[in-house]
């Protein structure tokens, strides 16, 4: 390498680095409680869980189910209903005053999958969990936080690539692995952050340009869906009359329909008209495959709420596929306990070598420098 | 340990292998359980392997 592009590539390394990392030590500190999110929630006993009965026992039709969820929140629609997949005793509703507000005052209902009896209101707005998911997503400031995260992990991304184009002229005359401990602190910390940098690169690669993937989740999703309308519209089939809640078909027998058109797959998620997964005038029922990956991939499928027809949807957008693969791969909760924990130790990982990177700078500017050097740096 | 000046391919050829593993690794335990899961375990348990090794005291 060119003196000149060492010094180039050194830049970028030097300032994408200096930029992103308090807020990806921010990420690495905030993400790793999050990595044990549902293990926290069932140790601290804020789980809801429900009663456990013969597994033969008859389902209650999700319409009643609805009704229960309604009828504890006087004034709220319904938008969602989620099937819990560690949990298939229990349905959560989520609901709103309106189907197309932000959410951000939404509640949950946990009922009875088969006596659709109440069971409780999972709070996920409130306690230390929280405050850390809010830091490590939006930083209290919605979407605008969102998309800044987004942006600082485009710098690691750019970040990443300089340090991975940095490790030859370093690395030219070692053994791969190689940490110098006997000689001087600066060295080691080098050595250190060249080799957890190298070692964790595909990994940290992965989390990062999925976690970039998230930030943009509300615009995925709302083009998808804007999407959905405009093929329906140009579609032969013309959108029934906006269905009043009273001549609508029941969501059990949506659902029922659409599970009759895709007899592999499983209700993962219902969504009401007017919803960001629905369209203004359909319920969309959202089916999942069985193995890890295509039980993340969500193919909706929409109902006349007026007629109970099922209409085949768009296929997903690819940006739709990106995101939905994008979640577990960032999460690290596809593969058992054992794989968090591999999760936990490459975000430490990830933290010695942001720790270490700090370190060297900082080094390298607190030695007294000549002169000419001194004046260079204070202009 | 210092040794005579190397090529891309001597520097590249171990951080290429274990990040191919990692890659194998995180797609995985996206394909199936069981079996595949512990795959996963296995390969992403090489780059973590060095981690530990690379933090050692001496």
């Amino acid at each position: 390498m060119s003196p000149r592009a060492l010094r180039g590539w050194s830049w970028v390394h030097k300032w994408t680095s200096l930029v992103a990392t308090l807020f990806m030590l921010l990420l690495c500190l905030t993400g790793l409680p999050l990595v044990f999110y549902e293990e926290i929630d069932h140790l601290a006993g804020t789980r809801i869980e429900a009663p456990p009965m013969p597994p033969d026992t008859p389902r209650a039709p999700l319409d009643t189910v609805v009704a229960a969820a309604v009828a504890a929140f006087p004034g709220k629609v319904p938008l969602y209903v989620f099937a819990e997949k560690d949990d298939p005793g229990l349905w959560l509703i989520k609901l709103d005053t309106r189907v197309d507000t932000d959410e951000r005052d939404a509640v949950f209902a946990a009922i009875d999958a088969r006596s659709a009896r109440w069971l409780g209101r999972p709070v996920f707005d409130e306690g230390v969990m929280h405050v850390f998911y809010r830091l490590h997503v939006d930083l209290f400031a919605a979407e605008a936080g969102r998309l800044f995260l987004g942006a600082m992990g485009l710098l690691l991304v750019l970040s990443i690539v300089s340090g991975t184009v940095l490790y030859a002229p370093f690395m030219r005359r070692l053994v791969f692995g190689t940490v110098r401990r006997d000689r001087s602190p600066q060295l080691r910390w080098l050595d250190l952050h060249n080799l957890l940098g190298i070692v964790t690169l595909v990994w940290l690669l992965v989390v990062g340009a999925t976690g970039i993937v998230n930030t943009w989740a509300n615009q995925i999703l709302q083009a998808w869906q804007a999407g959905q309308v405009a093929a329906l519209k140009r579609s032969a089939a013309p959108p029934a009359a906006a269905s009043t809640a009273t001549a609508a078909t029941p969501i059990q027998r949506a659902v029922d329909a659409a599970l009759a058109a895709h007899p592999h797959m499983t209700l993962s998620q219902f969504a009401f008209p007017g919803t960001l997964l629905s369209t203004p005038d359909h319920y969309a029922v959202l089916l999942a495959g069985a193995t890890p990956l295509t039980a993340r991939l969500q193919t909706p499928v929409l109902v006349e709420p007026g007629t109970g027809r099922v209409l085949e949807a768009a296929a997903r957008p690819a940006l739709a596929t990106a995101l939905q693969v994008s979640q577990p791969l960032h999460f690290g909760d596809y593969g058992g306990l054992p794989l968090k924990l591999l999760w936990c130790l490459l975000d430490l990982a990830t933290i010695v070598v942001l720790w270490s990177g700090l370190v060297l700078w900082w080094r390298k500017h607190r030695r007294p420098q000549p002169l000419s050097h001194a004046i260079g740096a204070a202009r | 340990m210092k040794v005579d000046e190397q090529g891309l391919w001597a520097i590249f050829r171990w951080p290429l292998a274990i990040g191919a593993a990692s890659a194998a690794g995180l797609l995985a335990a996206l394909l199936g359980d069981g079996a595949w899961d512990a795959l996963s375990w296995l390969l992403l348990a090489w780059p973590v392997g060095w981690c530990l090794r690379g933090l050692r005291r001496r």
